[in-house]
């Protein structure tokens, strides 16, 4: 049998590695679309099934076109969203600080899909904007930005896209106030917990479901589509989407700029 | 679909809110109107802000709206039989609460009467489209633990009992005031009263019914209650799994009378957790987390928000489903016959110090 050059070979699993990738985000794609349906069918609700409905940080670098929706989908995370109304309903009052973090698998993200996430969740949970950041990152691999709001809050976002492939985003989202803490890790712990942990002859194994009515998807699939139905419950909202869109994009080239120029950046 | 035109009977139940959004975002019903039992429930009701009548009887509020089809009877366990009646009389469908009596005569009273009537009655035991529940019986079905051994389930929560009264009178809870035995000052009809899932999905899980059962209730933890807050029951299934069910009121609370933020006094206040033994290994479950934490208002202490509370959209769902198709639902009387039985031979061990063959 001839041998194929080493460099054909390479190109060749590449190629491969990608169209897999490509059928996956397709068949991922379809499924959060007919999720999404038939929550709209159940509700009664349009479908106009011809937008693109992703979550922002696909469509880094990319033109948007006048279907592009870029969904702030994490908003839509229930976990998110209690500590969101913990702040604006000042149950914890006068914040000064926030801690996130955020370590992923490489397949799904990197660090500028990381970086426009959790921006954009010191902004929306804080409902203040990012005025100024300072970040370290290493080799497209990990990071650490420190934030100052408008408001004057601080943070620091840590992330990383080292986790072993598989394994489910770890984060960390402490909000520290004048009057107290607020977090999405339980006290005493280092790691998001699981509904339940399964310890069998099989290995070990733990489940996080959300979401009776969209259940068997995991907790970013459900944010995903939960963020698709309110658009199409309320396609309106496009523009502030595209607006945030366009201003967390500059975030994470801000952020990009500051590495590079080892400098404290001012968010235009 | 035409959407089932409901109502909300007597609001005093501390499930009331949680129906208040289904009804009205679920296009397969219109929430007609609702009667209140008093003057208190009827105005925190008006302070949801919904758009929806209430009146302060329930047959004005039949006569006014003679095209009801069904209800939600979210009300006090002793005014459930009545309700019954009328519901069934007027061929209107029950969306029952978890208790529909302690009393085997009146409950087999009510299941004629849905029998003659027609009518559909499902009872309301949310847990069954709780996500983490849908899961651990997925896992059920997929044989993970192999043949089960053992299952220890708890249900414990605060004490409703200052912002809902119904629940801390024994007459209304329990249905008759009965001495929890000849040593005791307090009456059946506290914590147990309150708790039937753990009884119920045990019998989900382990396809069985209860063999034997034993309980002993503890010192209240709160001195003035006349009816228990502590408690723990085992037993054995039918099929030899063992089991450990702890339906306490141990978490201590606020005394609000309307519940809301800072009821909790242990920073959770309501869980149901299962830790499982089986052959190929154990399985520990949380149907309430995780969630999310804070130590801020009103009284800086350590508390868990939770994140979700969906369980009432997939209930509702499967209610729609069986009243336009005509369907048993899953949770129905006859079903749920041997769990009120099973707790009722709680109150009869502590009774008589012994097991309780069933």
């Amino acid at each position: 049998m001839k041998l194929m050059p080493a460099i054909l070979k390479n190109t060749d699993r590449v190629l491969n590695a990608c169209s897999t990738w490509i059928k996956q985000k397709k068949d991922m794609v379809n499924y959060i679309k007919e999720a999404t349906n038939k929550l709209a069918r159940k509700y009664e609700v349009k479908d106009d099934s011809e937008y693109n409905l992703l979550p922002g940080w696909q469509f880094l670098d990319k033109k948007l076109n006048n279907k592009d929706i870029p969904l702030l989908s994490w908003r839509h995370n229930r976990k998110f969203t209690e500590l969101k109304k913990i702040v604006s309903d000042e149950v914890v009052e006068n914040v000064s600080m926030l801690r996130f973090c955020s370590l992923g698998d490489p397949k799904i993200w990197s660090l500028n899909a990381l970086m426009y996430r959790e921006f954009d969740l010191c902004e929306f949970i804080t409902g203040s904007r990012i005025a100024y950041l300072h970040a370290t990152l290493s080799h497209g691999l990990a990071g650490n930005i420190i934030v100052k709001l408008e408001n004057g809050t601080i943070g620091s976002v840590e992330i990383g896209v080292q986790a072993p492939a598989g394994k489910p985003l770890i984060e960390r989202h402490e909000i520290i106030a004048r009057r107290g803490v607020a977090s999405d890790i339980v006290v005493d712990t280092q790691v998001p917990q699981s509904s339940i942990y399964a310890f069998t002859e099989n290995g070990d194994m733990g489940y996080k479901d959300v979401d009776n009515e969209l259940f068997g998807m995991d907790e970013f699939q459900v944010e995903w589509v939960r963020a698709a139905f309110q658009h199409l419950k309320d396609p309106t909202q496009s523009e502030n989407l595209i607006k945030q869109h366009n201003h967390l994009s500059r975030l994470v080239e801000s952020a990009l700029k500051s590495n590079f120029n080892k400098l404290k950046v001012k968010v235009e | 679909m035409k959407p089932i035109k409901i109502a909300i009977l007597s609001l005093t139940h501390g499930h009331t809110r949680k129906y208040f959004q289904t009804l009205n975002d679920n296009p397969g019903f219109e929430w007609v109107a609702v009667s209140a039992e008093s003057e208190k429930v009827r105005d925190i009701f008006y302070k949801y802000g919904y758009d929806v009548p209430c009146y302060m009887s329930d047959e004005e509020m039949f006569e006014k709206h003679s095209d009801i089809e069904a209800v939600v009877m979210a009300s006090g366990n002793s005014r459930h039989l009545e309700q019954f009646r009328m519901c069934a009389e007027r061929g209107i469908h029950i969306l029952s609460m978890k208790i529909p009596t302690f009393d085997m005569n009146e409950y087999d009273e009510m299941i004629k009467l849905v029998e003659e009537s027609g009518i559909i009655c499902q009872v309301e035991l949310e847990m069954h489209y709780n996500p983490v529940v849908n899961r651990m019986k997925k896992l059920f079905s997929e044989n993970q633990l192999g043949v089960v051994s053992g299952i220890n389930a708890t249900n414990i929560t605060l004490s409703p009992v200052w912002a809902f009264p119904w629940q801390g009178v024994p007459e209304e809870s329990y249905g008759k005031r009965v001495p929890l035995n000849s040593n005791n000052t307090r009456f059946r009809g506290g914590a147990l009263c309150d708790h039937p899932h753990i009884f119920d999905m045990i019998r989900w899980l382990t396809q069985s019914e209860f063999d034997y059962i034993f309980a002993e209730v503890g010192p209240n933890i709160r001195e003035e209650l006349e009816v228990e807050d502590i408690i723990l029951v085992n037993g054995k299934m039918k099929n030899g799994v063992s089991f450990l069910l702890d339906p306490s009121w141990s978490r201590l609370e606020e005394r609000l009378v309307v519940p809301g933020p800072g009821w909790e006094v242990f920073p959770k206040r309501m869980e149901v957790n299962f830790n499982i033994s089986g052959e190929k290994g154990v399985m520990l479950a949380d149907c309430f987390g995780p969630n999310v934490y804070h130590n801020g208002a009103p009284n800086d202490r350590y508390t868990v928000q939770y994140t979700y509370f969906d369980e009432w959209i997939g209930m509702m769902d499967e209610f729609i489903h069986c009243v336009r198709e005509n369907n048993t639902p899953m949770i129905n009387l006859m079903w749920h016959k041997k769990t009120i039985e099973a707790m009722n031979a709680c109150y009869e061990s502590i009774e008589t110090g012994q097991p309780v063959f069933l």
